[in-house]
């Protein structure tokens, strides 16, 4: 890789080809439907490659193609605006693992008309390019507008020359990555930054309730009134949790938590201990099917850390339990009493809190991106709704709508 | 059986031969006997504890939570605490007597910073030939015996508070007994006194006096910003032990980084600059090897009376020789709190029974797009 590659990329003399919205729109459908077909071999083909590179597991890699790719089958295109100057040429600079954000910006800049330079992540390599090779099958004029490439982050020279012949520049990663970047973009390029985010959950009439009077609510409805046929996650009195610990524990799996949709902590109004047992064995049978990727000795003594202090801390205090998965420890679920927010250490570590506040959620203004809740209905939905960019019922945190 | 334990354990840190395997087994039971608390943890446990390596370890955080502390605690002469931050608790390690963990510093501080096989005649020679102002030292709290105190004829400068000021600070007070009466200490109100210690530093270069410089890795960071351009030429035979990290305190530098810093200002060669690897919770120190072998080493010796195990996290059991793990530390002078501690750092055992210490837990690389614990203690 050098610049002259970057820059023959990022400046190529292709014209947009003549493709009306919703021709654009109707491509990306089709090239969905490939990867969602039965035996498709565009799955098959980032299930052999991206296991490695994301750490997720072929189960879950497989899971990753289903929620992306259903994602943009049922997108609704017309969500995909840009006010301004159209973006002619886009540099996406990608980061993590998770696919369905970089396949998102890379639709989105079709859908705009532009030629996209796109820099993959070192975690995921696969899933950019495996898309764009299986869109030219579908619309090879289409795919000649996006060149997918990787180059370490530390060769900024090589970022600077894919900055510098952009008209818009995106970018997703921590906020230092974000401000690296933001610091080569050309002044005259539009920059958009998406930093990394969190997510929590709210479960039970009790806790929307509290929440609702905390901030000057109407107060809770009837349980019946808020069964969610959706979901079937509503009503979730203590002794009736239904199939709301399984979709909690989807939620909390789904991407290993790395997803900035994966909750952290579930707040919950009655009987949260007994919600936490139930969300244990949850965590269990979801591991059974889709098992956690293999962690480095980092991530999982970071995990270990964790375990270890919560576990010395539930010896000598009723206010703590904690469950496991045997090891090599593929889920932990810890119940603590003190309400406020404990970010996890992620890869399947979730907290169970009962709700007494959302004070502590203060200092994460700006940085939560999804509030799972239930029971779910318009009343619980309008409570929250001021603390995030999303509020959905729990089981459906790890599925957002494609442009959103 | 304290008493016993405890004369036993001192005997070992003093050079005698014992058994380790066998003590620590009498410690466990006797801590098991006199901390509720870890009893309750070991209770949990789901095998029996047959051999030293099986004793549940305590992990630092329960320092935080709990009282780790085989005695009243009105009973504690001394307690120890652990830079808490605004977020989070101070960890205490309350000591019921300080013989114990007085006496491993010393011999062991000794072997490790006032050796010197690359020039031996420079501080051997010094030592016999300035008996005559060798000093006494006075560790203001010790009950130890003065015969045993450990002189040295270099002057030491500190770059930490002294135990008087700082009374909660384990390594002002370990520095305060290898430093003698004579040490001096830079930190006062928090300051590092920059300008009397590079005054200091400036008398030593012109008197041609060897110095021995301790502190923590940013304070020696701040000293080399202070400096500048200026450059000091410290005479041979100095040397410097530096240690902890640089959590919020001051720009992180690398290792290699801060001790070509220590070359080019102060004229010390990294074969005279020793990393301790220490811990409040701990009443032992690690150094790395380097002026015992005479040439940087990044390997840190155990002494006789500790022993250390690399735990790999995914499993629970202890790593292989050469991978990585956690480092959990068995440390026989700490009788009265608990001799097993768990830590966060990660580390390598060495087939020749030294260890790495490669950095702390929190600071390791994350995946994925969401904000974690450590990206959020970090703004």
């Amino acid at each position: 890789m050098n610049t002259t590659e970057i820059q023959a990329a990022i400046a190529r003399p292709g014209v947009f080809p003549q493709r009306t919205p919703h021709a654009i729109a109707d491509a990306l459908v089709q090239t969905a439907r490939l990867w969602l077909a039965a035996d498709s071999p565009w799955r098959a083909r980032a299930i052999a490659a991206a296991s490695e590179p994301t750490g997720f597991s072929a189960a879950m890699v497989n899971e990753a193609v289903t929620l992306t790719f259903e994602a943009l089958a049922q997108a609704t295109f017309g969500d995909c605006k840009f006010s301004g100057e159209p973006p002619h040429r886009i540099t996406h600079i990608l980061s993590g693992n998770v696919p369905a954000p970089s396949i998102a910006s890379i639709c989105r800049g079709l859908l705009l008309h532009a030629v996209n330079l796109v820099k993959s992540s070192q975690r995921d390599p696969v899933f950019p390019a495996l898309f764009v090779e299986s869109l030219r099958e579908v619309d090879p004029d289409l795919a000649e507008c996006v060149t997918v490439l990787h180059w370490p982050r530390s060769e900024t020279n090589l970022t600077r020359a894919a900055l510098a012949g952009a008209n818009t520049v995106i970018v997703y990663g921590d906020d230092d990555s974000v401000a690296s970047v933001r610091a080569l973009t050309p002044p005259r390029a539009r920059f958009f930054g998406y930093g990394h985010k969190i997510s929590f959950a709210i479960v039970g009439e009790a806790a929307l309730a509290f929440h609702q009077s905390s901030t000057g609510g109407r107060g809770s409805r009837r349980a019946e009134d808020s069964l969610s046929p959706a979901t079937g996650s509503g009503g979730a009195s203590p002794t009736n949790l239904g199939d709301l610990p399984t979709l909690a524990a989807w939620d909390a799996s789904v991407y290993d938590q790395q997803g900035c949709m994966s909750p952290h902590v579930f707040f919950v109004g009655n009987d949260a201990r007994e919600f936490a047992a139930a969300l244990a064995e949850a965590m269990e049978n979801y591991q059974q099917r889709i098992p956690r990727g293999t962690l480095s000795i980092e991530e999982a003594a970071r995990a270990a850390v964790v375990r270890e202090a919560y576990e010395f801390r539930s010896a000598n205090d009723p206010r703590v339990k904690i469950w496991t998965g045997a090891p090599p420890y593929p889920w932990t679920v810890i119940y603590e009493e003190d309400p406020v927010f404990t970010p996890s250490c992620l890869n399947r570590t979730i907290f169970v809190k009962p709700i007494s506040t959302l004070d502590s959620m203060q200092a994460w203004a700006g940085k939560i991106s999804t509030v799972g809740i239930a029971p779910w209905n318009d009343q619980s939905r309008n409570s929250v709704s001021h603390w995030a960019e999303r509020v959905c019922p729990i089981g459906q945190m790890q599925r957002p709508p494609m442009f959103g | 059986m304290a008493i016993d334990l405890q004369q036993r354990i001192r005997a070992f840190l003093a050079g005698g031969s014992d058994n380790f395997a066998e003590l620590a087994l009498e410690v466990f039971a006797f801590q098991c006997a006199n901390n509720p608390i870890y009893r309750a943890y070991c209770e949990r446990q789901p095998a029996p504890v047959r051999s030293w390596k099986a004793i549940p370890a305590v992990p630092t955080s329960a320092f935080k939570d709990f009282p780790i502390a085989c005695f009243p605690l009105p009973e504690a002469v001394a307690e120890f605490h652990t830079s808490g931050t605004t977020r989070e608790k101070a960890g205490k390690h309350y000591f019921k007597t300080l013989e114990l963990y007085e006496a491993a510093i010393r011999p062991n501080f000794e072997q490790h910073l006032l050796v010197g096989p690359a020039s031996p005649s420079t501080l051997l020679g010094t030592l016999s030939l300035s008996k005559g102002r060798l000093s006494i030292v006075d560790t203001g709290v010790t009950e130890v015996d003065r015969r045993d105190a450990c002189p040295t004829s270099l002057p030491v400068l500190a770059l930490t508070p002294s135990p008087k000021e700082a009374p909660h600070s384990s390594l002002a007070h370990m520095l305060g007994v290898v430093g003698g009466s004579d040490c001096e200490f830079f930190v006062e109100q928090d300051t590092l006194l920059l300008e009397r210690l590079t005054h200091r530093l400036c008398e030593m270069q012109w008197a041609n006096q060897p110095v021995l410089l301790l502190g923590t890795a940013f304070a020696f960071v701040h000293l080399f910003d202070h400096l500048g351009n200026t450059r000091f030429e410290l005479p041979e035979g100095s040397r410097a032990m530096e240690t902890g990290g640089f959590k919020g305190r001051s720009r992180a530098v690398t290792k290699p980084e801060l001790y070509q810093l220590f070359t080019r200002q102060l004229g010390i060669p990294a074969h005279r600059i020793v990393n301790e690897y220490g811990m409040t919770e701990l009443s032992t120190q690690f150094y790395d090897a380097t002026l015992r072998h005479g040439s940087p080493t990044d390997h840190k010796d155990v002494p006789p009376w500790s022993r250390i195990l690399i735990m790999d996290p995914r499993t629970g059991q202890e790593s292989p020789l050469g991978e990585r793990g956690l480092i959990r530390v068995f440390d026989l002078a700490n009788l009265w709190s608990s001799q097993c501690i768990q830590t966060e750092d990660l580390g390598i055992a060495h087939a020749d029974g030294t260890f790495e210490v490669l950095g702390r837990v929190a600071n390791a690389e994350v995946r994925g797009c969401s904000l974690n614990a450590e990206s959020f203690r970090k703004e």
